[in-house]
């Protein structure tokens, strides 16, 4: 291999030209911005100064059709659904038997899903059963943060019906009711299974009233000491069941609020720095909501997985 | 005090939230640096974990942000 000349692939007096002119796009953006302002900075242009940023919480309506109204969220969806949906139909109409690397990427994925699944519930035929819902999770919710980085996600403006400037396009992410939708369709899908699988036997689980039941009979019997004991310990399960009904409730909202508050406090971030220290640094970000959609698309994925298998366990003891 | 002096204290408090996380993530980082220092070669499918784990504790401290977010945007 031949000796490399300069660094990062070019000759050192470009090398040094290009830190130079970095370092100053950094140092004017830092002055451009408010922190500049703080110290005393003044005298740069108009085009340098920004407009301190507004985010909304909700989403805001674009246009409305026969009185429904649609929201720059639900176009981002739709967005998705589609590149989503072409991506299959491409990958459809291609499937070789020998891979190209179209295919590998997409199997790789697939595989990568499915493995989660099958290490989650550790049964083949229920996994195969759920993969699909579990993938497109995944997926929806990976892409759906992928795509809102793009630039023209929340930098298109447009003045809808109602006289506002609002954005055109935003992640679907960022609004409450795309996450809740996917939390529901979870929460209730894990319930119909843990229905199927166990019957109303699974209902016990929440109200248990077996512990109250047996201290009766002892009443009946004629025994009060050990009625009294076995009273204590009934309240005891009932009260435990009626904890287990409200922490299953409570996946539904940890659910929503976790994928909700990591989108939009990416958003936030996002505008945040751009305000902050508008050229350059906002990269260095771009790169950390990467990582965080990911993730976020891996963890709903695989909680999906471990409430539904959750149905199926209680079986086994 | 204004209401609004109010909403912006509440929202900076509701910060203070974000201490649990962090202990948390600190102890995840300890535990598979640990792991990983023992068993040098299941440090692939540890990573995976700790990524899990960072994300399901990172939400609580999201939760505070949420808060946050709420007092000072929307009410």
């Amino acid at each position: 291999m031949a000796k490399k000349k300069g660094c990062l692939g070019c000759s050192t007096p470009v090398a040094i030209i290009l830190a130079v002119v970095l370092l100053a796009v950094v140092v004017v953006g830092l002055l451009a911005g408010p922190i500049g302002k703080a110290f005393g900075v003044s005298g740069l242009p108009e085009w340098m100064s920004l407009q301190t940023p507004a985010p909304s919480l909700p989403a805001e309506g674009v246009f409305s059709v026969g009185g429904f109204e649609i929201t720059n969220t639900i176009l981002a969806t739709w967005i998705t659904m589609l590149v989503l949906i072409l991506l299959f139909v491409i990958y459809r109409k291609k499937l070789s038997l020998i891979p190209g690397r179209f295919q590998t990427m997409m199997e790789a994925i697939l595989g990568y899903v499915y493995d989660i699944c099958e290490s989650v519930t550790g049964q083949r035929s229920v996994a195969r059963k759920f993969f699909p819902f579990v993938c497109t999770i995944f997926l929806f919710v990976g892409f759906n943060s992928w795509l809102s980085l793009i630039p023209g996600y929340g930098s298109i403006t447009i003045v809808n019906m109602e006289g506002h400037t609002v954005e055109l396009i935003r992640g679907a992410g960022t609004d409450l009711n795309t996450t809740l939708a996917l939390a529901a369709i979870t929460f209730v899908i894990a319930e119909i299974v843990s229905f199927k699988e166990q019957g109303l036997k699974y209902l016990l689980k929440y109200f248990n009233f077996s512990g109250l039941i047996g201290a009766f009979k002892q009443l009946f019997k004629g025994k009060i000491g050990p009625f009294f004991m076995d009273l204590i310990v009934g309240i005891i399960l009932f009260i435990t069941g009626i904890i287990e009904l409200i922490s299953e409730i409570s996946r539904l909202i940890s659910l929503t609020f976790r994928l909700f508050g990591n989108m939009t406090a990416g958003e936030i971030l996002l505008v945040s720095i751009m305000f902050m220290v508008p050229y350059l640094v906002p990269t260095v970000f771009y790169g950390l909501e990467v990582l965080v959609g990911f993730i976020q698309a891996l963890v709903f994925a695989s909680l999906a997985i471990v409430y539904i298998s959750l149905g199926y366990g209680t079986e086994a003891e | 005090m204004t209401g609004e002096a109010a909403k912006l204290l509440g929202a900076g408090i509701a910060c203070i939230g974000m201490i649990g996380p962090g202990i948390g993530l600190g102890l995840i980082g300890y535990g598979t640096v640990q792991g990983i220092a023992r068993n040098p070669e299941a440090a692939g499918k540890m990573f995976v974990d700790m990524i899990l784990m960072a994300g399901l504790t990172e939400a609580i401290g999201i939760y505070a942000l949420i808060v946050a977010i709420i007092l000072a945007m929307v009410i």
